[in-house]
């Protein structure tokens, strides 16, 4: 039997957790409760985050956004400012999981988990997302690339949540996607997945362009000398594979059970063609 | 005057649809008897090992196990398999594969069985392993049972009919390839479950999620020892069973401990990850094809050799590859073949009765073959096996004699005329960019019942109850397929009565009657035969009864209607309630045995595969096409449309049709496309439901299924079996798709997005 405590606020979580040192997070528990069932992870004790108020809310004030960790996927692909400023997070969690997954799993246990595969972590690597992690003594805003460091690695330090994410919300003008390839159409882990966010001049010239693969390495991916090489120049499919080229050579995929390297690194091009208008 | 909704043919509401939706249902895997105890076992570390001792001393100390036990605690024979009975209810002096249960645990929870199980400290003796069929074939492989004169080899045969593949040099044309198709897992819902409980009277009773109680019955009676008449087993509807639960899984395993549970209930319930270790799955097959035809199309010579990997244990190898080589030519007249099969052990999972039973791999190959030689003499692939397709009193290239229904061409002309393939070109001439569309298709059929050596046998029961009811004691599982709802449409028609009349009662050794296996798309065909019979005798004792009662002498003037017996001259009418409380206990219950017919003809193959089954008499057939659309940038295969069109007799009931149809398809689409049973050195990489990928309800496209009805007439109202026959052809067909999209061959199954990428690559690279 495990003890699985409820706080309705962080003052309460922090006193719990002092009380119970060893005791691990849980927010949905999609991807906790998988660890616990194979005996990856051992708890004793649980702190749940499902009702601390402050991890539960999306606000905006106009220029940015703010996403409480709290928050799942299902709300995430409903919510409407998401749904029209950051196209590449919705369209993301569109193709997290399958609806059950959803409902659960959120935007913070899928930043934690710091999966390569995670769904939501190529679109918040492109829109740059900040991440607020608050602890007893305090805060602090760490960039999401600072933030995951390997597979299953994060700043996080102990005794410290992931309170919400900030994200700039994108001007006018700015595109951006989200493609994945997984094994079948839902409840797919991504094989490779592509976010990009592009500025776009009237006359079709790209301005500032990023790039983001998942899958493809230890951790999400991006190569500034392949968003340079957009700079200026109109979307063409001589372009794209040219960028392709590129970061296939610089990505450093594994082949497993789901996929083989090689094809990682096709992907990893050819998903760029996807950019193409159509 | 009758409720019209039961009559054949009308697609009457399945009886066991509104409590399995309501969750009333009770499945095997439901039962938490009071008082209970779990059990679980320890599986082998080792694929292949001599097992030197095994010490269960520090498991015995954790606080909650009741037993720990070993192969030395089975008083009986401790084997189970049907027909080779080689498989250890416990490990004893080896294991051969790591899915092997070296020691069983009864505990008070879950938890302290998985405790306990790694608190057993098993000394092994490794032993050289092989997981490679042809290789287990060499002289010096590693012999997994030292007690078979033929070492690795549980059957072989050969088919060598007119001049056999000689006859391929006077073909003007052929062709050849190889296919390598992977193990498939039946994942069904309800993993391998039951309960089990030592009565007061000595009785072992189980609970089981089966496909053959009664089977279960005889064996359990030899391995653990007890006389048969002290085991009970009875099998709820079952959440699938696709051929997975086509004999003993956990049933040993669960009487074992029952028998050592000091009377209390026990309970056993395999994880995801147990299912996949120790279930048997589809043979994996590897095949080398030749097929020639003559200048004008016709077929003339065909020679294969196929190889089945059938793992540790024998299960249902032996039969999977007689069916197999029954199937191996496909649905065509082929005067000259050569067809040799090998159904081989290896340290790899086991390998068994899977939907399809040996057809799918046969089939996947056959049918590729067909559209590579109708390529290559540039026919169409439909008009090329319409040319070749068997008609009544045609043999099979197999050599089997087509002597009932068959309605191949009838298939084939129906999709013909579809506009599904008579707009194929325009279709595929529309693709998006970066994507390529194809159309492909296959033809095959389905051997139905046990063939000419095992009496396929059912015996059906049923009573008139004392409240005018009707129970219908099924003597066949209801794995989900339907046949339970289908044995009210049967007896409702016979009998006049309206659903609500019928009450089920489930397979069970002691009340219903042995009727064979839930299994060789046998089950309406059989039981059905017997339910008719039964109901006829009944009716007939109810009317000979009414005419006793004083309704003169003549049945002709009596009419069966819902509730009543009804006199047609004086228009009266006598409710069933009392003609029923007319009649004694032993009358109102009838009693019908009924066994199929088998083709008796047939020396064209070794006794050894004839008793595996060789040759069947009655066969359903079908014909599928595939509209596919493949991503040129990632490999991905998209089903755009899909239509069967398929001659399993008269319809009885199109919503069950249907569901079977469509089910099989869904699953023979995951063959195709995604179902990868990855096993490395005997270890299982794909090890549950996140890496083994089987197709969600977004990955298939609507289907369309077309029933070409012909009359089987030894069928119950002229049907025939469907069960299995969906599952056949999306493989071929889809592969064919493939192939004319990329203009590739692809060897090995199944067609993953990575594999079509490689496909498109090389095509690229010429
Ligand atoms: C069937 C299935 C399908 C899936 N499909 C996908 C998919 O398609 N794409 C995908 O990306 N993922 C998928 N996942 C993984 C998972 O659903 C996601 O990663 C999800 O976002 C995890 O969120 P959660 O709330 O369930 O995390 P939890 O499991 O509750 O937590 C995950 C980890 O993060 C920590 N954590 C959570 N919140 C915080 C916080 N606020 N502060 C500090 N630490 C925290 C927890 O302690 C834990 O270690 C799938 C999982 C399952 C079971």
């Amino acid at each position: 039997m495990k003890k699985v405590l409820f706080p309705l606020n962080v003052e309460e979580m922090w006193s719990m957790w002092q009380d119970n040192p060893e005791a691990g997070l849980l927010a949905g528990g999609t991807d906790l409760l998988v660890k616990l069932r194979s005996q990856r992870i051992r708890l004793k004790t649980i702190i749940c985050l499902e009702k601390v108020k402050e991890l539960q809310q999306i606000n905006t004030d106009g220029a940015q956004i703010f996403i409480g960790a709290m928050t799942n996927h299902q709300q995430l692909l409903e919510n409407q400012v998401v749904k029209s400023r950051l196209g590449c997070l919705h369209q993301a969690a569109a193709v997290l999981g399958s609806p059950p997954i959803r409902h659960m799993g959120t935007i913070g246990g899928n930043i934690c988990t710091a999966s390569p595969a995670g769904d939501t972590l190529p679109p918040l690597y492109v829109l740059q997302a900040n991440l607020e992690l608050v602890s007893p003594t305090g805060s602090r805003i760490v960039p999401i690339e600072e933030f995951i460091y390997g597979p299953g690695k994060t700043a996080l330090a102990p005794m410290e949540v992931l309170k919400q994410v900030i994200i700039d919300l994108p001007v006018p003008g700015i595109q951006t996607h989200y493609h994945k390839v997984g094994q079948r159409k839902a409840l797919a882990i991504s094989v490779c997945s592509l976010a990009c966010y592009m500025q776009l001049a009237p006359d079709g010239s790209v301005g500032e362009a990023r790039l983001a693969w998942g899958s493809v390495g230890p951790t999400v991916m991006r190569f500034p000398e392949v968003e340079a090489l957009l700079y200026g120049r109109k979307i063409s499919l001589d372009i794209l594979r040219q960028c392709g080229e590129l970061a296939s050579q610089k990505v450093t995929p594994i082949s497993d059970v789901r996929a083989g390297a090689e094809y990682r690194r096709r992907l990893t091009a050819n998903l760029l063609i996807r950019l193409l208008p159509d | 005057m009758k409720d019209s909704t039961v009559a054949i043919g009308t697609a009457l509401p399945r009886a066991d649809g509104p409590g399995k939706v309501c969750g009333t249902e009770k499945y095997a895997a439901d039962y938490y008897p009071e008082g209970m105890l779990w059990a679980g076992v320890k599986t082998s570390d080792y694929a292949h090992a001599l097992v030197k001792e095994i010490d269960v001393s520090a498991a015995l100390i954790i606080p909650g196990v009741h037993a720990v036990l070993i192969h030395k605690d089975v008083k009986g024979s401790n084997r189970v398999g049907v027909p080779e009975s080689d498989a250890p209810v416990l490990a004893d002096y080896k294991v051969c594969h790591k899915g092997d249960p070296v020691a069983l645990i009864i505990a008070e929870s879950r938890e302290m069985v998985s405790r306990a199980a790694a608190a057993i400290n098993v000394e092994y003796q490794a032993l050289p392993a092989v997981f490679d069929p042809e290789q287990a074939l060499l002289p010096d492989a590693p012999v997994l049972h030292e007690n078979r004169a033929d070492k690795n080899l549980l059957l072989s045969g050969a088919i060598n009919k007119g001049k056999g593949a000689l006859a391929l040099e006077e073909c003007t044309f052929s062709v050849e390839s190889e296919f390598n198709l992977p193990a498939q897992e039946h994942a069904y819902l309800e993993t391998e479950t039951g309960v089990a409980c030592l009565n007061d009277d000595g009785v072992l009773e189980l609970v089981a999620s089966t496909q053959t109680p009664f089977r279960d019955r005889m064996e359990l009676a030899h391995a653990l020892g007890l006389p048969a008449t002290k085991i009970k087993i009875s099998a709820p509807y079952l959440g699938g069973g696709f051929g997975g639960k086509d004999g003993i899984t956990v049933q040993g395993l669960l009487g074992l401990a029952a028998l050592n549970s000091s009377g209390r209930p026990v309970k056993m319930w395999n994880s995801r990850e147990e299912s996949f270790k120790s279930s048997s799955k589809r043979h994996p097959a590897r095949m080398h094809y030749r097929l020639g035809c003559k200048q004008d199309g016709s077929l003339h010579a065909l020679s294969c050799r196929i190889v089945l990997d059938t793992g540790a244990y024998a299960s249902l190898g032996g039969p999977v590859l007689a069916l197999a080589m029954e199937h191996a030519a496909g649905v065509y007249r082929i005067e000259n073949t050569y067809i040799e099969g090998f159904c081989v052990y290896t340290n790899n999972p086991i390998s068994g009765a899977f939907r399809g039973f040996g057809a799918p791999q046969v089939l996947a190959a056959v049918e590729q073959m067909i559209d590579m030689l109708a390529d290559k003499i540039g026919m169409d692939p439909l008009e090329f096996r319409l040319k070749n397709a068997v008609n009544r009193g045609d043999e099979l290239g197999s050599g089997v004699l087509m002597s009932r229904s068959t309605g191949i061409v009838a298939c084939l002309q129906t999709m013909q005329k579809h506009p599904l393939w008579i707009n194929r070109r325009q279709w595929e001439k529309d693709a998006p960019p970066f994507k390529r569309r194809a159309v492909g298709m296959a033809a095959g059929m389905q051997g139905t019942g046990y063939g000419p050596v095992v009496a396929d046998v059912a015996n059906a029961k049923l009573e008139l109850l004392v409240d005018g009811r009707f129970r219908i004691y099924s003597g066949v599982a209801d794995m989900g397929q339907g046949n339970n709802a289908t044995n009210v449409q049967i007896a409702g028609e016979i009998l006049g009565q309206s659903a609500a009349a019928f009450e089920l009662l489930q397979p069970d050794t002691e009340r219903s009657l042995p009727s064979g296996s839930s299994s060789a798309s046998r089950t309406t065909y059989s039981f059905g035969n017997a339910l008719q019979g039964a109901c006829r005798l009944l009716k007939e004792r109810i009317l000979t009864r009414v005419c006793q009662m004083g309704m003169g002498i003549y049945q002709e003037d009596l009419l069966l209607v819902p509730g009543r017996v009804h006199h047609i001259p004086s228009g009266k009418d006598i409710p069933l309630t009392v003609i029923a409380t007319a009649m004694t206990d032993s009358e109102r219950v009838s009693v019908n045995s009924y066994t199929a017919p088998v083709a008796r003809h047939h020396e064209i193959v070794n006794p050894a595969v004839r008793a595996a089954g060789f040759p069947h008499l009655v066969f359903c057939f079908a014909c599928h096409l595939a509209r596919i659309e493949i991503n040129e940038l990632t490999g991905e295969v998209t089903i755009c449309d899909y239509l069967a069109c398929t001659d399993g007799g008269r319809v009885l009931n199109p919503q069950l049709y249907e569901q079977q149809i469509q089910g099989g398809i869904v699953q023979g689409i995951g063959y195709a496309l995604w179902e990868d049973f990855k096993v490395s050195a005997g270890e299982i990489l794909s090890s549950n439901l996140s890496t083994y990928i089987i197709p969600g309800s977004l990955d298939v496209p609507d289907i369309i299924s077309l029933p070409v009805e012909t009359v089987e007439d030894s069928g119950p109202f002229g049907m025939k079996g469907i069960g299995e026959i969906g599952i056949n052809l999306p493989y071929p067909a889809i592969a064919n798709a493939v192939a004319r999209a990329t203009g590739r061959r692809i060897k090995t199954g199944p067609l993953s997005a990575e594999r079509v990428w490689q496909a498109l690559q090389a095509e690229e690279e010429q």
